[in-house]
């Protein structure tokens, strides 16, 4: 049964990446990196920054401020800096220091002192001191005192977690169909074409991600704390023993190298079991099968290594200061069970549309089946990293959960709740797993859960409380989906949908619950 | 009249199966089949209704959810509170995710023991109970399907013995119910 993308599905999808980027380039200029503000009485007022911004921006800001507040005489602490250093006077170290103080870092805690110019004497006019605190707290709550950061961190925060997600989809599809093969599976033959088609679409998240980790590698974001050279320099301000001790395997170019052999091993493997499952479409005779059995018995033996170092690369060491032993089985059911929705979703499509005649109730069943248990073992895996980080208490390790319930509290458990709850409820019956209605509502909304869940794994380490859901966000997942869905739907226009070959093809017809 | 049950042995899953068929689509109500092992697909055949198991499984679940969260309550929060690891006491309510690991190995507990032993009492197979199977030889290797000619009565006994016979059994017997 041959498939031919409809013109209908083109636009359908284009249109969704074209409006995702739409909404992308909206949501990119209307960000604004605030700078908070907090009054602390009518002639000062603390300003906050937890971003990363260099010298020279900073002093531009400070320059904006000054413009912005015509009229008033403004002078500039650091709070930080006064902070280590309590028993010493603010006034004193202010302008003497004022060169040091820049050397803090990206992140600043202002004390702005606010007097009127006219008057060099504070206490001369009190009713213009009070408003003019209440000015710049106006002004920075409305965003006119705010800067693009440098790195422009929400835009790759978004790119790694949209890119992660997509490559997840399809490195889980991938994972499945080598399973299928090492396991000499036989009901599922009818639906590898559609697992070929998806992983086809792995090349998108991977350009996403390199173009994260590329930049990131010439410092044009600090995702990676880790790929920034004056942490690891013991003489630096910015010292990190910690990360220090660690630089053995997190370093760039160990970093790259191992960034290398994950994805040409991926897409090797992902192009030789197409190859080879085209192959015997025309040849036939079992001596291919047996090939491809050994063959994704050896990428599951890769798989299970690079699954979980990959998840620490990319993922767990943006908090490289925390560590999770399961956090890599823990992102990969993740990845299995997006890729399964995925399976299930271009499944429904597709027999809506007549093209899958063989597939039947059992199949669909099947793959529900999937969706209802690797949901409990994501939240098997969600709950027993929670739990016994939660439960110990151990600082170093609780702290990573402290951001995300203090800053993300109802995303972090919202997430648990939806991916955990909605399909334990809905997908328990018999009846709801055959039913396409439930399947894609359900499957809809745990697929979100999950980019959710990515979400919830990348951004506190990123934009820790600055985090936002607006255009930008709706936009990237709309044109990665787009565009996923577009590839992943004319790769299975090239093939045949049914391997009219495979030694278990009329078992798999005939597979019945 | 007496009730007539007629056992039709088979030396093969799919004879019977066929057999059924046969029957099933000549109007005849096949009440049970014997067997050593599962037969898949018998039940819709001879038309078993679909199993409730199932569900009293999610009761006895839901169940055991609720005496263990009662339980844990009493114990750890009313009685006798302990403070473990440093973890707030004195509320179910924030020391809740400590004391899931207990709620679901209760839960799985109560289910599946209920289950058991519901499965067990509905097939009247508790241990000790009588066998309740026409032959001994259907837990080895032999198959039996039962016909009540009450359940048959549209049919009339020879058309019925007819079709019995086409199925091609390998011993039959009859027995009078008083």
């Amino acid at each position: 049964m041959d498939y031919k993308i409809s013109e209908r599905a083109k636009k359908v999808t284009l249109g969704t990446a074209v409006l995702g980027l739409i909404f992308l380039i909206i949501g990119f200029f209307q960000q604004k990196d605030f700078v908070y503000a907090k009054k602390v009485d009518d002639h000062s007022v603390e300003l906050l920054y937890n971003g990363h911004a260099d010298v020279e921006t900073q002093n531009q800001l400070k320059e904006t401020i000054i413009s912005k507040m015509h009229g008033y005489h403004l002078e500039f602490h650091d709070s930080m800096h006064a902070v280590d250093h309590s028993s010493d006077s603010n006034h004193e170290e202010a302008h003497s220091h004022s060169e040091e103080d820049n050397h803090h870092g990206p992140t600043f805690k202002w004390l702005v002192h606010i007097g009127h110019a006219a008057h060099g004497d504070d206490h001369a006019n009190t009713g213009s001191h009070e408003s003019g605190a209440d000015m710049l707290v106006d002004m920075a709550n409305s965003g006119d005192v705010s800067f693009f950061d440098q790195g422009f961190r929400r835009f790759w925060s978004n790119l790694l977690v949209n890119g992660f997600f997509f490559f997840g989809i399809a490195l889980g599809a991938l994972f499945y169909l080598a399973l299928h093969y090492a396991t000499e599976s036989g009901w599922g033959v009818v639906l590898l074409r559609i697992f070929e088609g998806i992983m086809s679409a792995m090349p998108i998240g991977m350009a996403a991600l390199l173009i994260v980790f590329i930049v990131g590698t010439f410092g044009g974001h600090h995702i990676y704390a880790w790929m920034d050279s004056h942490i690891l320099d013991p003489n630096s301000s910015h010292f990190d023993p910690i990360i220090y001790g660690k630089k053995a395997y997190l370093n760039i170019p160990f970093f790259w190298i191992r960034v290398a052999a994950y994805f040409t091993t991926f897409l090797l493997f992902l192009r030789w079991f197409k190859k080879k499952s085209k192959e015997e479409d025309e040849i036939g005779g079992t001596k291919i099968h047996f090939t491809m059995y050994r063959r994704a018995a050896l990428f599951l033996v890769f798989f299970a290594v690079f699954s979980s170092t990959m998840s620490w690369d990319f993922i767990m060491s943006i908090d490289a200061h925390w560590f999770s032993t399961l956090f890599g089985w823990y992102v990969f059911s993740g990845i299995w069970l997006s890729g399964m929705i995925m399976v299930m979703m271009i499944t429904l499509y597709l027999r809506k549309g007549g093209y899958l005649p063989f597939v039947n109730e059992s199949h669909i069943h099947d793959v529900g089946k999937f969706m209802f248990a690797l949901s409990f073992l994501w939240s098997y895996l969600w709950f027993s990293q929670f739990m016994l980080i939660w439960y110990s208490n151990i600082p170093e390790e609780v702290i990573y959960f402290t951001e995300r319930i203090n800053n993300y509290n109802i995303l972090f458990f919202g997430t648990f709740i939806v991916n955990f709850f909605f399909p334990m409820v809905f997908f328990m019956s018999r009846d709801t797993k055959r039913s396409a209605g439930f399947l894609i509502v359900i499957g809809m909304l745990i697929f979100i859960g999950h980019w959710f869940d990515v979400f919830n794994m990348i951004m506190p380490g990123t934009l820790f409380d600055q985090w936002e859901l607006g255009l930008l966000e709706l936009g990237m997942f709309m044109m990665f989906l787009g565009i996923f869905v577009y590839s992943v739907l004319n790769s299975l226009s090239k093939a045949p949908l049914l391997l009219k070959n495979h030694p278990f093809l009329e078992e798999s017809k005939h597979h019945e619950y | 009249m007496a009730d007539k049950v007629i056992f039709a042995m088979y030396d093969d899953d799919d004879k019977l199966m066929d057999g059924a068929k046969h029957l099933v689509s000549n109007d005849v109500k096949v009440s049970d089949v014997y067997s050593p092992m599962p037969l898949h697909g018998i039940d819709s055949i001879i038309g078993v209704e679909p199993t409730r198991l199932a569900i009293t499984a999610f009761m006895y679940g839901i169940t055991g959810v609720m005496l263990a969260i009662i339980g844990i309550r009493y114990m750890m929060i009313v009685d006798w509170p302990m403070n473990i690891g440093g973890k707030p006491n004195f509320s179910l309510k924030e020391n809740m995710l400590s004391f899931v690991p207990i709620f679901f190995e209760f839960t799985v507990l109560c289910a599946a023991h209920g289950m058991a032993i519901t499965y067990l009492i509905r097939n009247k197979t508790l241990p000790g109970m009588p066998p309740r199977n026409p032959d001994p030889r259907t837990t080895d290797d032999k198959f039996v399907m039962e016909i009540k000619t009450s359940e048959n009565t549209h049919i009339k006994e020879s058309v019925l013995s007819k079709l019995i016979k086409d199925t091609g059994f390998l011993e039959i017997e009859e027995k009078s119910i008083l």
